[in-house]
């Protein structure tokens, strides 16, 4: 490995954000390497010419506009969730199904072009590394295969499902199929409780691929509260409805539910 | 810990900037990534208590541009960026391996990407200890991520 003072190091020097001690010792290391203080000067040069070229005034601008266009998105979708959920919590079954459709058709209102890009830039914007993950292994005769989004499966497969809760302390594992079922996986029954481990969690049974066509996308709903199960199972049952929306889109939930999925191809 | 944007990008701005060249090749892609960093700076202000967050947004930064080049797809120019190419489209090395749940539990905290730690170590010449106080986990836990990759990696290992 190279004894000259790394690029890394040369950014913490000129911000002077390294402990006194560390910072005086790099600040020695780099005045005695041929070169090196011509390196910080250069840095800082372009320091200025960055700032010279796109003024403060001007990025924080432009972060302002993007931050709002990532704000109304949440916002439409907080509006669109909260319309058809919140109520259908208090509501009951009966009352939420004709909530739902409200839902369905209100969002139909909204302009087409402008509910993919939604999507698309709220996928874009979520932290990576963050997130609760969903796993699925396939049972194989050796080892379990881990299964990646997209991957290829078939019916008679049998996947072991795990969760990592990564904190959340609620949560329910639930799929939708190409046929429009839904099916929950966690808890075991809608009067289960909601209570997530810590660590990387499997499922108590494993859960054997049918013969529903195209796809099985697999939802991992978190939350730090309680909420109500009937609710999520309506609003996968909705997007059920739709192959394309129950492939590609999220689950209408509110904003204090967090959704992550794992979609399978299926081969016949 | 509320984000004066501009103040703070007149201070990180450069350095932001000159990760997001250095990892995307490209300035018009790297300023875009710029602006992205500190929307997602933003993004996490509540959480925020760092008050020299230069190694948080030169993580964020690499993390940022780590998945531009794992949605575009690009073809590498050369040896170096086709490292960087193949460590940015490794997929969720976490879920794959389970690694996340051992960590989670032996520290109790989110994660940082093994993608992000790759690139400090391998592309950076960060040391196993400088990784590890740069992200937050031991040595070993450091190590350990490492090892995970290598075997998704297989070159990695002259590295």
């Amino acid at each position: 490995m190279s004894h000259r003072t790394p690029d890394w190091m040369l950014e913490r020097i000129a911000l002077g954000e390294l402990p006194p001690k560390e910072l005086a010792a790099a600040r020695a290391r780099l005045a005695s390497e041929p070169g090196g203080l011509e390196r910080l000067a250069k840095l800082e040069a372009d320091d200025g010419a960055t700032l010279a070229k796109l003024p403060p005034s001007q990025v924080a601008a432009e972060v302002a506009r993007r931050r709002r266009v990532v704000e109304a998105s949440r916002s439409v979708e907080a509006r669109s969730t909260s319309r058809g959920w919140l109520p259908a919590v208090a509501l009951g079954a009966p009352v939420a199904a004709g909530l739902a459709l409200m839902m369905f058709f209100s969002r139909e209102e909204l302009p087409e072009r402008t509910r993919p890009e939604e999507v698309a830039l709220l996928e874009t914007t979520r932290t990576k590394g963050l997130e609760p993950k969903l796993l699925i292994h396939r049972q194989t005769r050796g080892e379990p295969e881990p299964l990646a989004d997209a991957a290829r499966a078939r019916p008679g497969d049998v996947l072991q499902l795990s969760y990592v809760s990564a904190g959340r302390p609620y949560g329910a594992v639930l799929s939708v199929d190409g046929r429009g079922s839904v099916t929950l996986h966690y808890p075991e029954s809608l009067t289960g409780s909601l209570a997530l481990a810590g660590g990387t969690v499997s499922l108590s049974s494993a859960y054997e691929l049918d013969d529903a066509p195209l796809f099985e996308r697999f939802f991992f709903v978190t939350s730090t509260e309680p909420f109500d199960l009937n609710a999520l199972m309506d609003a996968a049952r909705q997007l059920a409805r739709s192959p394309e929306d129950a492939r590609r889109a999220p689950l209408s939930l509110p904003e204090s539910l967090s959704q992550s999925s794992l979609t399978l191809e299926k081969s016949p | 810990m509320a984000i004066d944007v501009e103040a703070c990008y007149r201070r990180y701005g450069p350095m932001v900037l000159r990760r997001c060249r250095f990892l995307l090749r490209d300035e018009e892609r790297a300023v875009d990534a710029m602006h992205d960093v500190f929307v997602q700076l933003l993004d996490h202000q509540e959480a925020l208590t760092q008050t020299a967050p230069s190694s948080l947004l030169h993580r964020m930064a690499t993390n940022v541009c780590l998945n531009r080049m794992r949605s575009e797809r690009r073809r590498p120019a050369d040896a170096d960026e086709e490292l960087l190419v193949r460590i940015a489209s490794l997929e969720d090395l976490e879920a794959r391996t389970g690694a996340s749940a051992v960590l989670d539990r032996l520290f109790g905290r989110e994660q940082v990407s093994t993608r992000t730690i790759a690139v400090l170590h391998l592309v950076d010449g960060m040391t196993y200890e400088e990784v590890a106080k740069e992200v937050g986990l031991s040595v070993s836990g450091v190590r350990k991520r490492l090892r995970t990759l290598r075997s998704h990696l297989q070159e990695l290992e002259a590295a």
